[in-house]
């Protein structure tokens, strides 16, 4: 047992850590927490961002070679991630294109399609959207309504998606539509690569409750896609969107990571704040900042043992469904100790001093986010329930009926 | 990274469960409150070398490391076994440079107990051999031993007046520190056990036993309440894991590790054992029933060696101190 890389691992991070710093000049920086003044001048900075890391290749270091990757591993998939995330340099801005859309292509797209979507993509010269939630199917995504109906060479859409993280500056998206109402849920579903400047695709910026317009409401009317950007065979959609399921287990669930400000940013601001408070309140604050690195050591730990796996060559099972149960219950637990620590200040969405609380503030307000996306708390419970422990299933009513008559259209 | 047991430490713990299932039982912890004899007892736990696990070799001991120790705690924990892994720990850490001492240890020919303070010692139920701090200095002596009623008779907990103590280290205050940490260790790894064990017993129960026409376990309510036990029980798995590690390999990390996994596993277990015992409903609440066994574990392990309110308060004097820059 140890903590340390292994010599290839140690000299591929010096390599990374090198051409970080190289390319330093053009890369975006942010503090956690921190948020840029300009959001349109922020998308054409990250865009760069990414372009200038792909061309350093360091995007989709796991993808193949012949899809534009390095054909390397999961494990220095890992290594790019922390070293980003100690350079200060923020997501990349088509995350959910390499984390998801990119791999689902790959799985399931033509050599046709691959030749067009992948090396753009690993650019950014395409950002990417994954549209599957909508109005009436979040959790329960199986009973998704937006239609495509087979006109000639191409497919006619009409629908809403929602919750749709990056549309409003994507190109491209990977939609999941219902193509034959009559048989059962799962079974009627088709997945396309949809255009997202072709006529009839109206996006909407939704704004979350932390004040942020992070995604969108993604309108389709008639909107008409050529077959060739079906993805998988009519009807096989459910099969290809669990491809993207899992690989978003694997981008989400990952490296036990801190969810949010970490326990450090904890460290540092109660280091400040303490010394301010009685002697009873000291008490009670150190039990809250106590609890909160116990978790969140807890799960940092349990990530190691996850990429210990990937890095033996293995693939997060469902169990990686825990890392973000338990990541989100202690990023909570961090985010309520630091806020409490802020006090009076607390009460101000922006506080009345320097940052310190705003990035408090907006931490506090994101995390309920977090608790839903990519699998509901209760959704993950579920997944372990059932498929690392064993226990039965609830009872499914709808799942063998045909969609149009079970009850899910209503 | 390879954050993970080695082959030979998979092998340990998968003759420890053998050894632990075929010696000790929740049944044996029920009779151990109505007077019966511990189990698997110290003669059993010497002859095995489980006693010796972390002492030298040339003491007669395996010269192992704490994480080889903690793969067999837990396996002892599953199975509420008695007596602790935890003094032998301990003691081990303590006399390391007394070999005759480490080699009554090993062996099982002295029956130690570690005793801090004036609270209730573990182990000290037919000890012979008491080792204290007294006055910055490592002592050891014989003892009077005041028992009350036990809650869990595998812990034998009494209150300890030493007779006849002697000096064996002066000046011991950082060697102590070191052995109380390597101990909370040693307790979070039986506890791992012991939740771990109760998780399993619950998710059986729920599989098999029918309510309103099915099995209770796909029921959202019993199902996510067995969840968040299970995930605390691999969370807990990472932190011993982690501590034990620390021990020998980064002992800067071990007060951080240890009181970290302490805190950790007080809680989880506690949870564990009170979901074991709401998932069998009436049953669970019977003496006949084990899930009892290992709630008074819990509910006894908590308060052992500090409560999870005083580790929180060590882990936050270490992080503000600067432990995780």
């Amino acid at each position: 047992m140890d903590f340390d890389d292994t010599p290839d691992e140690a000299a591929y991070r010096a390599r990374v850590r090198d051409l970080l710093a190289q390319h330093a000049g053009d890369l975006v920086h942010l503090d956690a927490g921190e948020e840029a003044a300009d959001a349109g001048e922020q998308e054409q900075a990250l865009r760069r961002t990414q372009r200038v890391l792909a061309e350093a290749g360091l995007v989709g270091v796991a993808w193949a070679a012949e899809h534009g990757g390095q054909g390397g591993s999961l494990a220095q998939q890992a290594i790019i991630g922390q070293e980003l995330a100690r350079a200060k340099v923020p997501s990349l801005i088509n995350h959910i294109g390499i984390g998801m859309c990119g791999p689902t292509v790959i799985a399931h797209g033509t050599p046709d399609q691959h030749e067009r979507y992948l090396a753009r993509l690993l650019r950014a010269d395409d950002v990417w959207c994954q549209l599957f939630s909508e109005p009436a199917s979040g959790s329960d995504l199986a009973a998704l309504r937006t239609t495509a109906v087979r006109d000639g060479d191409d497919w006619v859409v009409n629908g809403q998606k929602v919750w749709t993280t990056l549309a409003h500056v994507s190109d491209h998206g990977i939609l999941l539509t219902r193509t034959d109402p009559d048989r059962p849920k799962h079974g009627g579903l088709t997945m396309f690569v949809v255009d997202m400047h072709a006529p009839g695709v109206t996006v909407r910026p939704l704004r979350q409750m932390g004040g942020q317009s992070d995604f969108n409401e993604v309108f389709f009317d008639d909107v008409r896609i050529p077959d060739t950007e079906r993805l998988g065979e009519p009807g096989e959609g459910w099969r290809v969107a669990l491809t993207t399921l899992l690989n978003e287990r694997v981008a989400v669930g990952g490296g036990g990571n801190d969810l949010g400000l970490s326990v450090e940013s904890l460290a540092r601001l109660a280091a400040a704040k303490l010394p301010g408070l009685t002697a009873q309140r000291q008490v009670l604050a150190r039990q809250a900042v106590g609890r909160a690195a116990v978790a969140a050591l807890g799960n940092r730990y349990t990530g190691y043992r996850r990429l210990t796996a990937i890095s033996q060559g293995g693939l997060p099972g469902p169990e990686a469904s825990a890392g973000k149960l338990a990541g989100t219950a202690a990023a909570k637990l961090v985010a309520d100790a630091g806020v409490r620590l802020l006090g009076d200040d607390a009460v101000f969405a922006v506080g009345t001093g320097d940052d310190e609380a705003g990035r408090w503030q907006r931490n506090q307000a994101w995390l309920p986010g977090i608790a839903i996306a990519g699998g509901t708390d209760e959704v993950l419970r579920n997944i372990i329930g059932e498929r690392v422990l064993g226990l039965p299933p609830e009872p499914r009513e709808d799942k063998h009926r045909p969609f149009n008559a079970s009850g899910s259209t209503r | 990274m390879n954050f993970d047991l080695d082959q030979d430490q998979l092998d340990a713990a998968a003759g420890a469960k053998q050894f632990f299932t075929g010696q000790a039982s929740p049944a044996q912890a029920r009779a151990a409150l109505e007077d019966g004899p511990l189990a698997p007892g110290r003669r059993a736990l010497a002859d095995i070398g489980f006693l010796g696990i972390t002492v030298a070799e040339d003491a007669g001991g395996a010269g192992g490391s704490l994480l080889d120790l903690a793969v067999v705690a837990e396996q002892a924990g599953a199975q509420l076994a008695g007596p602790s892994l935890v003094t032998a720990a301990r003691a081990a850490v303590l006399l390391a440079d007394q070999p005759e001492l480490a080699a009554a240890l090993a062996d099982g020919s002295r029956a130690f107990c570690v005793v801090d303070g004036s609270g209730p010692a573990l182990d000290a139920v037919g000890a012979d051999t008491f080792l204290a701090l007294v006055d910055g200095d490592l002592v050891v002596g014989g003892g009077e031993v005041t028992t009350g009623q036990p809650m869990d008779a595998t812990r034998g907990l009494g209150v300890v007046t030493l007779t006849d103590p002697r000096v064996l280290v002066a000046g011991a205050a950082a060697l102590w520190a070191r052995a109380r940490d390597v101990a909370l260790v040693a307790l979070a790894a039986e506890d791992l056990g012991t939740a771990g064990k109760a998780v399993e017993v619950g998710v059986a129960y729920a599989k098999e036993r029918h309510a309103f026409g099915r099995a209770i376990g796909s029921y959202q309510a019993v199902k996510h309440g067995l969840v968040d036990a299970w995930v605390g029980v691999e969370q807990l798995r990472s932190l011993v894991w982690w501590a034990a590690w620390a021990a020998d390999a980064a002992p800067d990390e071990l007060p951080l590790a240890a009181a970290s996994a302490k805190a950790f596993a007080a809680e989880t277990l506690e949870r564990a054992a009170e979901t074991c015992i709401q998932v069998h409903g009436g049953i669970g609440f019977t003496w006949e029933h084990d899930a009892h066994l290992y709630w008074r574990r819990a509910k006894v392990d908590r308060l052992l060696l500090g409560d999870a309110a005083e580790h929180h308060d060590v882990v936050a004097g270490l992080v503000l101190a600067g432990a995780l820059s």
